[in-house]
């Protein structure tokens, strides 16, 4: 069996006093493998992620990114850990307004395990082969297509085994969600970087081969108000 | 916003960090500035009414004197009580030029007594006064005083009788040549009498009969004595024996000449006195009981510098512990301003802070990160106070050497500076460590979470 980029075990997790939200048995995503998670809003999809990402305690379980347990480890251990080995793209971005493409990149790099003296060269050989034009312009004078290929590039910048994308065409037309869907696959793929996409939008099943609907492996019961994704 | 935010608050450490600077500067130079001018005298006589007037006036020529005394008499008093005078400079304030004062004195003011301890007199063009010369109308200009009147060697001017205001007024030089009408017109003051007191800033004639020469200009002292004219004992008394003849038998008087001066006319306003010591002292009970002896005379008073200089700025330094005090409030207002500027732009930068966690960010990274930020501020606002200070000190001391002769050398760059700058970062950080408490503690969810 090939290498696990991804490997979930008996996760639990809930708000305190509250239902669990998320209670996964086994979930599992191949080293450079492409999946698509969907699920109604207010799921509980971000909260995974944000789980996968070590940016919540999981209750119980574990979550292995790379091989690695990012669940046991703490601190400023488990953020190094996932500055190297995980990328995320949100639906908002969240680029770093007041800098430039290059700096947003730059940023990230700033957490991973590359030599200094190679970042520069990293971040524009990236965001040239996404096709961002200009990469001394502050993030927020470009057209929302451009931040996109920024926010990719961003995530992909540290070389990461795993890229999570949350919802990350919901504010773009489909002709213009098509293109960055694929264009975010094409670049993970080149990467070697395995995709979990999570979203909402029927209209992306068709683009990926593997297709996992979280109620099927959520079994925890009538999740609400989940990690601020929660829309009305 | 935030950069205005972040540019207002390091306009805020500027400004208190230079406060700071210059109050912390200028109280040494204050003392600095006093110090310079009383020079190696051990005590001034004067006829003022307290000794510290006395000093201000003849020694710092704050104003005119109040009152004169009679030369013989000072120097029989002290013969008579064999007091070891190793020199006494007599000296007359009382005429000026275009409102610059005029310090009537004898030779020895420029040979033995020294404006700075240790830093004698020194002469740029010319000579100073003569002792043997016969002519005893003849001028030296303190160094700053040939630069406002523009006077050269050899130039002839008339002098005002009234002390001026000690700042160089914009009427055109009063010479031989131009006096013209001006003469015709002159005030006489009939009623003039050269032992009576002479009004503060009183502006009387001019003294047309007698042409002084310019023989004289002196090397810099950075002291009061730049901005004054140095004449003759001889000569002041002269004219104003003139005047009190021709207020006697009238306008059409002759002059007064040396020989016809009788002792009552030979007046002066202060005698600076060096006590015999060993040499390079400055302390001892020999001075204390001239001191004690001079002050038994009700003829005058008698002042040691020092001592007063240290009263007079005692009366100051309460003022400059208010000022002291006021410029560590609003330093620490800076601190708050600080700390205010970063904890609301942690509210906005909520989302920034939740990216950096998310790019692998530690959570003592970003608390580093504000209290670095908080720390540039700081600095920033140390580097801005720094040239605001020399700026500053730079008007400061042009507006009290223009205004009142004073020259203080303001340190805003010395010792403390380095301790006010590094005490302005280390506010800076403490400052810092709230928002970046702030930052430590928020909650990536909730910074992630899409606005609105």
């Amino acid at each position: 069996m090939a290498e696990q980029a991804l490997e979930l075990t008996d996760l639990r997790y809930g708000y305190p006093g509250g239902p669990l939200v998320i209670e996964v048995a086994s979930y599992g995503l191949g080293a450079g493998e492409q999946a698509l998670m969907v699920g109604s809003s207010g799921s509980g999809k971000s909260t995974l992620l944000q789980l996968i990402a070590g940016l919540l305690d999981a209750d119980a379980g574990a979550v292995f990114v790379g091989g690695t347990d990012l669940g046991s480890l703490r601190g400023a251990s488990r953020d190094r850990c996932r500055g190297r080995s995980v990328g995320m793209v949100f639906q908002t971005l969240n680029l770093l307004v007041g800098f430039s493409a290059v700096e947003n990149v730059l940023a990230a790099l700033m957490f991973g395990q590359k030599p200094a003296a190679e970042h520069r060269a990293r971040a524009e050989g990236l965001l040239g082969r996404l096709g961002v034009e200009r990469i001394d312009a502050r993030v927020e004078s470009l057209s929302v297509g451009q931040q996109q290929r920024v926010a990719v590039a961003r995530a992909l910048a540290c070389g990461p085994a795993l890229v999570l994308a949350d919802e990350p065409t919901a504010s773009l037309d489909p002709e213009n969600a098509a293109v960055a869907v694929e264009l975010l696959k094409e670049v993970c793929q080149e990467e070697g970087a395995s995709l979990l996409m999570v979203s909402h939008d029927p209209a992306m099943r068709e683009r990926f081969g593997r297709v996992d609907e979280l109620a099927s492996i959520n079994r925890a019961s009538e999740p609400a108000g989940i990690g601020g994704q929660v829309q009305a | 916003m935030r950069g205005l935010s972040t540019t207002l608050t390091v306009l805020s450490v500027g400004i208190a960090v230079a406060l700071m600077l210059i109050l912390l500067g200028s109280r040494e130079a204050g003392r600095r500035a006093f110090e310079r001018g009383s020079g190696n005298m051990h005590m001034l006589v004067s006829g003022d009414s307290s000794p510290l007037t006395g000093i201000l006036n003849n020694v710092y020529y704050a104003n005119a004197p109040r009152s004169a005394f009679v030369l013989s008499r000072f120097d029989g008093f002290w013969r008579q009580q064999r007091l070891p005078v190793a020199w006494r400079v007599p000296s007359a304030l009382g005429d000026s030029y275009r409102g610059l004062r005029v310090l009537a004195t004898e030779p020895n003011f420029f040979t033995d007594f020294e404006p700075n301890p240790g830093e004698p007199w020194e002469i740029s063009e010319g000579r100073f006064l003569d002792p043997e010369g016969a002519d005893p109308f003849e001028v030296v200009l303190g160094s700053e005083a040939a630069r406002l009147t523009g006077l050269g060697i050899g130039d002839r001017i008339f002098l005002t009788h009234g002390p001026g205001s000690g700042k160089l007024e914009a009427a055109p030089a009063l010479t031989p040549d131009s006096i013209g009408d001006q003469t015709d017109q002159a005030d006489h003051d009939d009623d003039y009498d050269p032992t009576a007191p002479v009004e503060p800033g009183g502006v009387g004639h001019v003294h047309d009969d007698f042409v002084y020469t310019v023989v004289g200009i002196a090397r810099p002292t950075a002291s009061m004595h730049d901005r004054v004219l140095f004449s003759t004992l001889t000569a002041s008394w002269i004219s104003h024996g003139t005047d009190a003849r021709r207020a006697q038998m009238g306008p059409d008087a002759p002059v007064m000449t040396e020989e016809e001066l009788v002792e009552q006319q030979k007046v002066v306003t202060g005698v600076l006195v060096r006590i015999a010591t060993r040499e390079g002292r400055d302390a001892s009970p020999a001075i204390q009981m001239a001191f004690n002896r001079f002050r038994g005379n009700p003829q005058w008073t008698v002042a040691q510098p020092a001592s007063e200089i240290s009263r007079l700025l005692s009366i100051i330094g309460s003022v400059e512990g208010v000022l002291l005090a006021m410029a560590v409030v609003v330093f620490l207002s800076s601190g708050l301003g600080i700390l205010l500027a970063l904890y609301n732009s942690m509210e906005q930068r909520r989302r920034q802070v939740a990216v950096l966690r998310v790019l692998g960010a530690s959570r003592g990274r970003v608390f580093r990160l504000v209290l670095i930020e908080s720390a540039v501020i700081g600095l920033l606002g140390s580097l801005l106070g720094l040239v605001v200070a020399v700026g500053l000190d730079g008007a400061v001391t042009g507006v009290f050497r223009e205004r009142y002769g004073l020259y203080l050398a303001i340190d805003v760059v010395g010792s403390g500076a380095a301790l006010v700058c590094v005490g302005a970062v280390v506010l800076a950080i403490a400052a810092g460590m709230l928002p970046a408490a702030v930052a430590y503690r928020s909650s990536v969810a909730r910074g992630l979470r899409p606005l609105g």
